[in-house]
């Protein structure tokens, strides 16, 4: 790495780290947020494709919507407004999915309603803060990235564990059944906590490399 | 009389089953997101998170269930069913925020605060999705909405009280915090799992 590069990165590491949602401070790995789709219903990659598409087209325009209408409005009740803002955007994003991906959307069963109160989308409203647009709009498709990065990981991952397969093709020389549990929401807890550490393990390394780096450079 | 012994038959059955075999974190993960923050959070009471929580679900749900039966036969019922439950939230969020401000007057401020997490997350809005598309009868929806809230309260004491352990040296540096919280969360569930003997529908 470039020592200068190092340098800049180690001095600004903590405000990086806090702009960062895909790998320095994903939603899912370093705050736990959207757990519930993870663990029950992501146990395919089509089942992850599926709620990822729904996440892309519900958490940025919400976190926007609600931003403004949390400006305009009575700032007092802001979790109402962003959870009826979540709910009425959610009656389009039903009709988008459903014309992708027809009947299939019923495999998810009530977590694809349940996206709508889900921390990751309306969180921002437990800050008592006002957000700016500008900011909303960019923390929204960062998270949106970091989330659906997660989700799209752990439902492959599901899925050739469970059935060696991907997006319903098998996948050669895999063997099957490598971890049946892993389709079960009990196996997705523990993957999940597996891959959790594995990933804050790699950033907490990454942060110690870059700071050796910059002290090589000094 | 053997109607209301029945009748209190079915609701204590469908209690025990939310708080322990359905249980809505062991069995569904709904409202993990919001646990496994609780359980760090030193600032907001359990209890009365849990309480809140309970009134919430008792009010809102026989109102979900009469805002379901009323988009019943409308084609676009599965697209506002999230709205119309929403409201009904709303509805029991102004009803425990009335009586909160009624009864705990000088400690109010605190409680409310701690409101809007025990009204709008994914275990209340579960609740009523569960008792609405399951078709449930008015006697198991009460009994449901009771139990998943007193089960919800049960799990987060639970995963509190283990964090004492599992912030034990002999957990991995890496582990620690939020993977081991849900590698535990993941043996009650498996636990949850080998009692019921199938997997529940979602």
């Amino acid at each position: 790495m470039n020592t200068k590069k190092a340098m800049y990165l180690s001095e600004n590491m903590t405000r990086i780290a806090r702009r960062d949602r895909v790998f320095l401070n994903n939603p899912v790995i370093m705050q736990g947020m959207g757990l519930a789709p993870l663990v029950v219903a992501a146990t395919t990659a089509q089942n992850a494709l599926m709620l990822s598409v729904a996440v892309i087209l519900l958490l940025t325009p919400v976190r926007v919507i609600a931003a403004l209408l949390a400006r305009t409005g009575y700032y007092r009740f802001r979790g109402l407004v962003y959870c009826l803002t979540s709910a009425t955007v959610y009656i389009g994003v039903y009709y988008a999915l459903q014309a992708i991906f027809d009947v299939e959307i019923l495999q998810l069963g009530i977590y694809l309603p349940l996206l709508v109160v889900e921390p990751l989308i309306i969180k921002r409203y437990e800050r008592p803060q006002k957000e700016r647009l500008v900011t909303a709009l960019k923390k929204g498709l960062r998270t949106t990235c970091g989330y659906v990065l997660v989700l799209m990981l752990m439902g492959c991952l599901r899925e050739l564990l469970t059935t060696a397969t991907l997006f319903g093709h098998a996948v050669p020389r895999l063997p099957a059944d490598l971890f049946p549990m892993a389709s079960l929401p009990a196996g997705g807890f523990l993957l999940l906590g597996v891959v959790c550490a594995v990933w804050r393990s790699a950033v907490n390394r990454y942060k110690k490399y870059v700071n050796m780096e910059a002290k090589r450079g000094q | 009389m053997s109607e209301v012994l029945r009748a209190c038959a079915v609701f204590f059955l469908y209690a025990v089953a939310a708080m322990f075999a359905e249980n809505a974190v062991f069995s569904r993960a709904l409202g993990v997101s919001r646990l496994v923050k609780l359980v760090d959070d030193s600032t907001v009471d359990t209890l009365v998170f849990g309480g809140l929580m309970c009134a919430v679900q008792l009010i809102s749900a026989p109102l979900a269930k009469v805002a379901n039966a009323l988009i019943q036969p409308f084609e676009f019922r599965s697209a506002v069913r999230p709205l119309a439950f929403i409201l009904c939230s709303a509805v029991a969020f102004a009803v425990v925020l009335g009586l909160v401000l009624l009864i705990f007057k000088s400690r109010a401020k605190d409680i409310v605060a701690v409101l809007p997490m025990a009204t709008f997350n994914t275990a209340v809005l579960g609740m009523m999705l569960l008792t609405a598309t399951q078709g449930f009868s008015w006697v198991q929806t009460m009994g449901f909405a009771l139990g998943s809230g007193v089960g919800y309260t049960l799990a987060v004491v639970v995963v509190t009280e283990s964090q004492r352990k599992l912030r034990s040296r002999a957990v991995p540096a890496a582990f620690k915090g939020l993977p081991i919280t849900l590698i535990y969360i993941s043996i009650l569930t498996l636990a949850i799992y080998a009692f019921t003997g199938h997997r529940l529908a979602i």
